[in-house]
């Protein structure tokens, strides 16, 4: 039942403390979704949605919807027909085929058309008239209904078919489908309003074979048979608001299953699995205790499902109600490794269930805080499944991914605000990627910003205590849940969204405290801390005096003042300093409480009141200090260089007992080589008492220690002994026992062990012989029959193993690599690779890790010289029908050949393997992979870098990838690291470099290539090409008739063109004349919008009326609203000489020049707007391009 | 009537006894015996009566000439049971009788009083004696459903008859089984009637010059190298005989890789491997079937622990798709929309959707 939503409009004009403000001149209360054909063959789905809104404003003439790659083919609205058009300026980013190719002007270009549709800013793709004859029953902000048509022919994006191409029906085969994308991409599948912080109630409705399952979000009411019984249509409703980006589906012949425990919650897998899914999902149940407790709240949602399909575009989709995973999380009991990661996907998609679904964002910049609590509340789940060392391992192992992130490519901003901003205050400068929308950032970055959300989260915990916390958690869900159930009171729902002002004051209200610093420091500000830290003693005073200084002016660092916490092991105990970090004060006395009284043995107590003897001989006889730590319990995002003697670090890896701690030490301890550090090293590996991970981090310190003291190093291989004596047979030490995983830390430690000793290097910086030996008869003598686990990870590492022993070959005047001169040892490695590898094929091993670590083996092999390189092999396993896992593995041996022999012909087939692989995941993990491993870089010269491949690139990432917003923003990382922000230096100077200086009034030839001149002198040059190509993609029933009297072929002419257009709008609309617009580059800007000056004409112009309303009070920002074309070179100008200035004002007059010849074209159609147009020439935005605001809100103009 | 020869089975017996006997038997064995080529021809004519037997046309023939010991002990015995039976039939009043009956009633007779002494020595040895006594005979009769107590009345009746006893015929030497070395005589705590001493071979340790391999170092490398062995012949066949892919150019035989071949669903062979299939076979084959039983009770009854409720899960899904209709009623069905049988279209759902 839709509900009424009464009155609206109060929400809206009211700014109340809620502060949410709809952008749109509407609010959305109810929405249908119905897809009543879905063809697997052809895949294409045929359905309609309805959406219910009431206008918020009287005068409401055109609402704008999102919808991408969708066709429609018919709008009405209130039963009445309705002119519409739809135009997506992402399509195509830059139209006109620029020369000089620079990241600087694509990424504003892009950003400037993201943000065109941007639901957030109350635009859309697809904008309706709304029927004259409806007008006044929108002034009385009556109901509209809107149902539209649509379908969807072979989705690039949104939807993803699974598609086996095998005997049998669609069923037998195991075809599926699914709802997929980044953010907010439920546009690509239906027209919705795509934004989180629009929120109605849901009516899904899905015919599918009888076969087949559809799954998707809210209650399945019922399933009912269509007349042929050969379909069946599911009826879902979803009673709690939700946003449509939080909607999602999948359709496939699943297999069912109830949970035992819970039964509101239903298991969905593909056919034979369901005995994995049975394994796998027995432990979910569990983890919705662990948060329904914390969080004093029930799950929101009358149900639960979890549906695990092949070809996941990621591992964990959480959506309302619903959770989409990959196939490949599922696992049987015999997988050790698998396990804990699935247990931590499904934690990850609950924990998202509640914050992220349930309630959801306000607004992009508010992001964070989902985020950030869902990612907090994982880890208190993670710290009680897990324990307490597995969390804090799990915080720095972040920690360090975050400092070492914000550290090389500069700093991540949680909370971004795009007031009035500059562009140089532009908070992200940095970056070659704008981060005002989710859609234009790089991926790495939106992983780090997670990451750094959830730190962050930890901090406040910190600070207001864990309990404030989670009353905070509790206070947003039960607002939250009122609201939802305010079924006819839709302006309360905005109670369900979250923003930064509304989670901080809940904050200052439960615990009364003031973390406005705090947020201050990691949420307004990006960068993390940089510490160095070193100490001396002095005796006299019996005081240690630590100096502390911070690294703030490299990229990504910020500087810290305030508390931080110092904690120092003296003889006597554990103490902690709280000292003052100041700007100017580096030293800071610390007193100490022992005086040298080591002579009396006597034990020492640790910080857990444990009292612990120690051998104190390697101390310094004057000091009483055994180790010190800053910040010990990670409640700053820093990085902390501390330098303390080796004997300290050694006491630390000992004696302290936190993880962290230890691991910080075996970190230390590498640049220390000495018999002490080794003795230290070999105590913590067997001591069984100590975390699993830090023994295993140990067993590499050990390897690399060993290889600098390789001189000195006395005794077997390091490890070789310790091994021996801990999983091999008694009587036949050089045989290992048949293996008994039922400890896993045990296991865990096998598996490493042989690992890190193959890193051992002896004189020759070869690996030893007796180390190689001895990893082989560990495969010889691997005996599992008797294990009640599977051994495939083991073998796996082995065979990592084996790779790590190989070093480079002696290479005799590059001789060709062959059989014959191939070095023995070599020859018994690859002897075991092949035979694994072999094996592979007749008894498979879960999920190929054997394949994996096989091929990633022959790349090291083909590496060092010892096999012919050739990248062969690997592309036939790279091939699509491999299972992904190996896919990638030979994908990143084809990217890691393609730098090594710089072949073009392997580029160029990833290249286009990442233009037509049908797993979205693989084209984006080719981007990715290529990014992180470059074949070349900006300021390499290199024979791939053409002007070829930065046209392919450039296409790529303008049009090539405009239905995956991940792969787009891939493809622009990837064009950053090989040619940087400017233009390519591979690219020959264009013959277009001159300026036309109005100033000086001459040409000049421009050096530098400023693009914004080439825009400026680009955009009087015609390029039909891309038009055409658009208005072809776009227009399917385009009028000849209209396109005659318009000139495609510059900007100003296709803005002429849309105003064209919109002025046809205005005449009533024909029933059953629905136009398919075509609608050149930009997004929908009109003449109105110049002719806006903010004084409203007396007859009800809808366009202004409704520009002015959209805005709401800012008329400011309207003045300098204006099409993204402009805007995106304009943004640029901003930065630029004044000399490009001069050519825009020459753009600024040609268009209007050019207007004015196109309104007279239409002077009969609308002659009342000629006197506005003219009377705001003068202020038009175009001539205040310096302000920096012309990007902010292009296409509020309409 | 075919029991004049030996039955098929029996003769092969003896052949091969035969044949394994060694070239000088033990003398009182000797007079007993046939010569080879007797012996063999004997075997070959009991075939052919036997697969005359079962043509139906029961022939004598050789019966007369069958010399065999054996044989004539049970003609003999067999000829007073018939007497026997003949007796009982002209005590009963019988003047005459057809042969067919007389050899059925002869053959139940003998069934009768074989299964008597069969049972009677089950149950002397079933109390540790090796002869029967009277008291088994009676326990047998009685158990047979016979009113022992009948008895003596009968033996003592006017009209019976009296048969002389059967010719004496030399009662068949069973074969002995090939001795191997002398039987050990018993010890001096053991009783003489205590039946004796297996042959030794069957108890005694033969002494072996190797020491069988039980250094596990060496087994284990052994099942390593057997292993291995396998595993290269078997992957060096499939590569000789399907498509290879090599690491070297010059050389494609080394290291022959099978080729990759793409599978047309690949997350089914990953998440259900082989390899695992056959070591959960081994260990699961029982624990499977214990819990196919339980899910058939379950169904039944609400199962509160924790263990028990998966399964209690797993029957109701098993039965979900079998059973549609049978949520009526039974209250530990779980209600869930999925499991809910699909509805009929009714017309107005036809116009909701259009």
């Amino acid at each position: 039942m839709p509900p009424t939503g009464l009155e609206p409009t109060r929400m809206n004009r009211k700014k109340g403390d809620k502060g949410f403000e709809s952008p749109r001149p509407y609010k959305l209360t109810h929405q249908v979704v119905c897809i009543n054909n879905i063809n697997f063959q052809r895949k294409s789905v045929v359905g309609f949605v309805e959406l219910t809104i009431f206008p918020t404003v009287t005068n409401l003439n055109r609402i704008k919807l999102n919808s991408k790659q969708c066709r429609i083919y018919r709008v009405r609205v209130n039963d009445l027909e309705a002119a519409f058009i739809y135009n997506d300026p992402t399509l195509e980013v830059c139209h006109n085929e620029s020369k000089q190719r620079n990241l600087n002007y694509f990424s504003n270009a892009y950003a400037a058309a993201v943000s065109a549709v941007d639901p957030d800013a109350g635009n859309g793709e697809l904008c309706i008239k709304v029927p004259s004859e409806l007008w006044k029953h929108v002034d009385e902000l009556k109901v509209l209904k809107i149902h539209i048509n649509f379908s969807l022919d072979q989705p690039k994006g949104g939807l993803h078919f699974v598609v086996p191409s095998i005997e049998g029906s669609m069923a037998e085969r195991g075809a599926h489908v699914f709802s997929c994308g980044y953010q907010n991409s439920t546009r690509f599948w239906f027209p919705c309003v795509d934004s989180y912080s629009e929120l109605c109630t849901w009516k899904l409705e899905f015919t599918v074979d009888a076969a087949m399952v559809a799954v998707s979000n809210g209650d399945l009411v019922e399933t009912v048979y269509t007349h042929d019984m050969r379909k069946k249509t599911f009826h879902y409703m979803l009673t709690i608001p939700t946003a449509a980006s939080n909607i999602s589906l999948a359709i496939g012949p699943f297999e069912i299953l109830v949970d035992p425990y819970m039964h509101e919650v239903t298991h969905f897998c593909l056919p034979q699995l369901l005995p994995l899914l049975k394994h796998t999902t027995s432990y979910l149940h569990e983890v919705f205790e662990f948060y329904e407790e914390i969080l004093t709240c029930r799950y929101p949602y009358s149900c639960f499902k979890t549906v695990f399909i092949d070809e996941a575009y990621v591992e964990v989709a959480a959506y309302a109600s619903m959770s989409i995973f990959s196939t490949n999380l599922l696992h049987s009991a015999m997988i050790i490794d698998e396990t804990p990661l699935t247990r931590r996907c499904l934690a990850q998609s609950l924990a998202q269930q509640f914050f992220g679904c349930f309630i959801s964002r306000m607004s992009w910049s508010d992001e964070w805080v989902l985020k950030g609590i869902s990612g907090y509340i994982y880890g208190l789940w993670m710290k009680k499944t897990f324990g307490v060392n597995e969390y804090r391992h799990w915080i720095k192992e972040e920690l360090d991914r975050i400092v070492a992130y914000e550290l090389k490519t500069g700093g991540v901003l949680l909370h971004p605000i795009f007031g009035g901003g500059k562009e140089k205050d532009n908070p992200a400068s940095h970056l070659h990627f704008s981060i005002k929308h989710p859609h234009t950032l790089s991926w790495e970055y939106y992983t780090m910003f997670q990451c750094k959300a959830h730190l962050v989260m930890r901090l406040i915990e910190n600070r207001i205590s864990m309990e404030f916390m989670l009353q905070v958690f509790n206070k947003l869900l039960s607002l939250a849940s009122t609201a939802s159930s305010q079924k006819f009171q839709s302006h309360m729902w905005s109670q369900m969204l979250v923003s930064t002002s509304g989670f901080l004051k809940s904050i200052s209200n439960v615990s009364g405290k003031d973390i406005q610093p705090l947020i201050k420091q990691w949420v307004d500000q990006s960068g993390v801390v940089k510490f160095y830290g070193s100490f001396a003693f002095n005796r006299k005073r019996n005081v240690l005096e630590l100096e502390i200084k911070q690294d703030y002016t490299s990229p990504g660092t910020q500087k810290y003042v305030g508390p931080l916490k110092v904690t120092v092991q003296e003889l006597d105990g554990s103490f902690n300093h709280t000292l003052q970090i100041e700007e100017n004060s580096l030293k800071h006395d610390i007193p100490c409480h022992s005086k040298s009284r080591r002579n009396k043995k006597k034990k020492i107590p640790l910080m857990n009141g444990e009292e612990v003897d120690m051998d104190l001989s390697a101390m310094d006889a004057d000091s009483p200090l055994l180790w010190i730590r800053i910040d010990p319990d990670m409640s700053v995002l820093r990085k902390v260089e501390f330098e303390q003697a080796d004997f300290m670090w050694q006491y630390q890896l000992r004696y302290e007992r936190d993880v962290v701690a230890q691991q910080e030490s075996i970190l230390a301890l590498e640049k220390f080589p000495t018999p002490a550090s080794r003795l230290a090293l070999t105590d913590i590996l067997e001591q069984e008492q100590c975390f699993y991970r830090v023994r295993m981090s140990a067993c590499f310190c050990l390897a690399k220690i060993a290889n600098s003291m390789v001189s000195t190093w006395t005794g077997p291989p390091a490890m070789k002994s310790l091994f021996t004596r801990m999983f091999c047979c008694k009587t036949c030490p050089n045989i290992v026992k048949t293996n008994n995983f039922m400890s896993f830390q045990s296991y865990f430690l096998q598996k490493t062990m042989p690992v890190a000793m193959a890193l051992l290097r002896d004189v020759h910086n070869l690996c030893p012989k007796e180390v190689l030996t001895f990893i082989l008869d560990l495969i010889k003598y691997n005996d599992n029959r008797k294990n009640k686990f599977s051994d495939n990870y083991y073998r796996a590492e082995m065979i990592d193993a084996l790779a790590n022993s190989v070093t480079p070959a002696v290479s005799v005047n590059n001789e060709v690599r062959t059989l014959d001169n191939l070095n023995p040892d070599v020859r018994l490695i690859l002897e075991e690779i092949t035979r694994f590898l072999n094996m592979e094929k007749l008894l498979p091993s879960y999920r190929h890790t054997i394949t994996v670590s096989c091929l990633r083996a022959i790349r090291v092999l083909q590496k060092n010289g010892h096999v012919p390189s050739d990248p062969a092999l690997f592309k036939s396993y790279a091939e699509y029908g491999h299972f992904v896992d190996i896919r990638i593995a030979a994908l990143e041996a084809v990217v890691d050949y393609t730098k090594v022999d710089r072949s073009y012909e392997e580029l160029q087939w990833l290249l286009n393997m990442i233009q037509t692989d049908p797993v979205p995941y693989v084209r984006h993990k080719i981007l990715n992979m290529l990014t992180k491993n470059p074949p070349f870089t900006k300021n390499m010269e290199s024979p791939l870098c053409n002007e070829a491949l930065v046209d392919q690139l450039w296409k790529l990432m303008n049009s090539g990838t405009s239905h995956d917003w991940r792969l787009r923003c891939g493809a622009v990382d990837l064009y950053f690291t090989l040619f940087g922000l400017s233009r390519p230096s591979c690219l020959p100077l264009p013959e277009l470099g001159l300026v036309l200086n109005l100033k000086e009034k001459k040409a000049v030839l421009n050096p530098t290539i400023i693009p914004e001149a080439i825009a400026g002198t680009q955009e009087t040059t015609s390029n039909p090409g891309s038009h055409a190509q658009l208005v072809a993609f776009q227009n399917p029933f385009s009028n000849s008739q209209d396109e005659e009297e318009i000139d495609m072929d510059t900007v100003h002419d296709s803005q002429a063109f849309i105003s064209h257009h919109l002025n046809m709008l205005e005449r009533p609309s024909t029933p059953g004349l629905s136009k398919y617009r075509p609608t050149t580059s930009r997004s929908l800007t009109s003449q109105h919008s110049s002719g806006c000056d903010g004084t409203p004409s007396t007859k009800p112009q809808w366009s202004m009326e409704l520009a002015r309303k959209g805005t709401g009070k800012e008329q400011a920002p309207l003045e300098m609203s204006m099409h993204p074309v402009a805007a995106a070179p304009l943004s640029v100008f901003a930065k630029e000489s004044a000399s490009s200035k001069h050519s825009e004002h020459h753009h600024h007059h040609h268009h209007e020049h050019k207007k004015k010849k196109k309104k007279h074209k239409h002077k009969h159609k609308h002659k009342h707007k000629h006197d506005s147009k003219d009377k705001d020439k003068e202020p038009f935005a175009f001539s205040s391009p310096a302000s920096g605001r012309s990007v902010r809100s292009p296409s509020l103009s309409d | 009537m075919v029991t004049c020869a030996p039955p098929p089975s029996e003769a092969s017996e003896n052949r091969e006894e035969r044949a394994r006997a060694p070239p000088t038997p033990p003398r009182d064995y000797k007079s007993h015996r046939a010569p080879r080529s007797r012996t063999l021809r004997q075997g070959k004519m009991a075939d052919t009566a036997a697969a005359a037997g079962a043509g139906g046309s029961g022939t004598r023939s050789g019966s007369k000439q069958s010399t065999n010991p054996a044989d004539n002990y049970h003609l003999a015995r067999r000829r007073t049971l018939q007497v026997v039976v003949s007796s009982l039939l002209t005590e009963a009043g019988f003047e005459s009788a057809e042969k067919a009956s007389v050899e059925t009633l002869t053959e139940m007779l003998q069934s009768y009083i074989s299964e008597i002494g069969r049972s009677a020595k089950s149950y002397c040895e079933h109390t540790a004696r090796t002869q029967p006594t009277l008291s088994d005979i009676v326990v047998t009769l009685v158990e047979m459903g016979f009113n022992v107590d009948t008895l003596p009345a009968y033996a003592k009746r006017s009209q019976r008859m009296v048969i002389t006893a059967p010719p004496v015929t030399n009662q068949p030497v069973t074969p002995k089984a090939l001795t191997a070395g002398q039987n050990r005589p018993h010890p001096p705590h053991i009783p003489s009637h205590f039946p004796e001493f297996p042959d030794p071979h069957t108890y005694i340790k033969t002494p072996t010059y190797r020491e069988p391999v039980s250094d596990y170092q060496v087994l284990r490398e052994k099942a390593a190298s057997q292993r291995r062995d396998v595993e290269r012949a078997l992957t060096r066949f499939m590569a000789k005989t399907g498509e290879t892919q090599s690491l070297f150019k010059d050389d494609v035989s080394t290291f022959p890789l099978i080729a990759a071949r793409p599978f047309t669903i690949p997350y089914l062979t990953a998440l259900l491997p082989s390899e695992l299939e056959m070591q959960q076979m081994e260990e699961t084959d029982s624990s499977e079937q214990d819990e196919q039983t339980d899910t058939e009770n379950l169904a039944l009854h609400i199962s509160t622990d924790d263990s028990g409720a998966e399964k209690e899960n797993a029957s109701v899904l098993q039965q979900a798709p079998s059973l549609p209709g049978s949520r009526n009623g039974e209250e530990n069905v779980i209600d869930n929309p999925y499991l809910r049988p699909v509805k009929k279209p009714k017309i107005r759902r036809k116009k909701s959707l259009s």
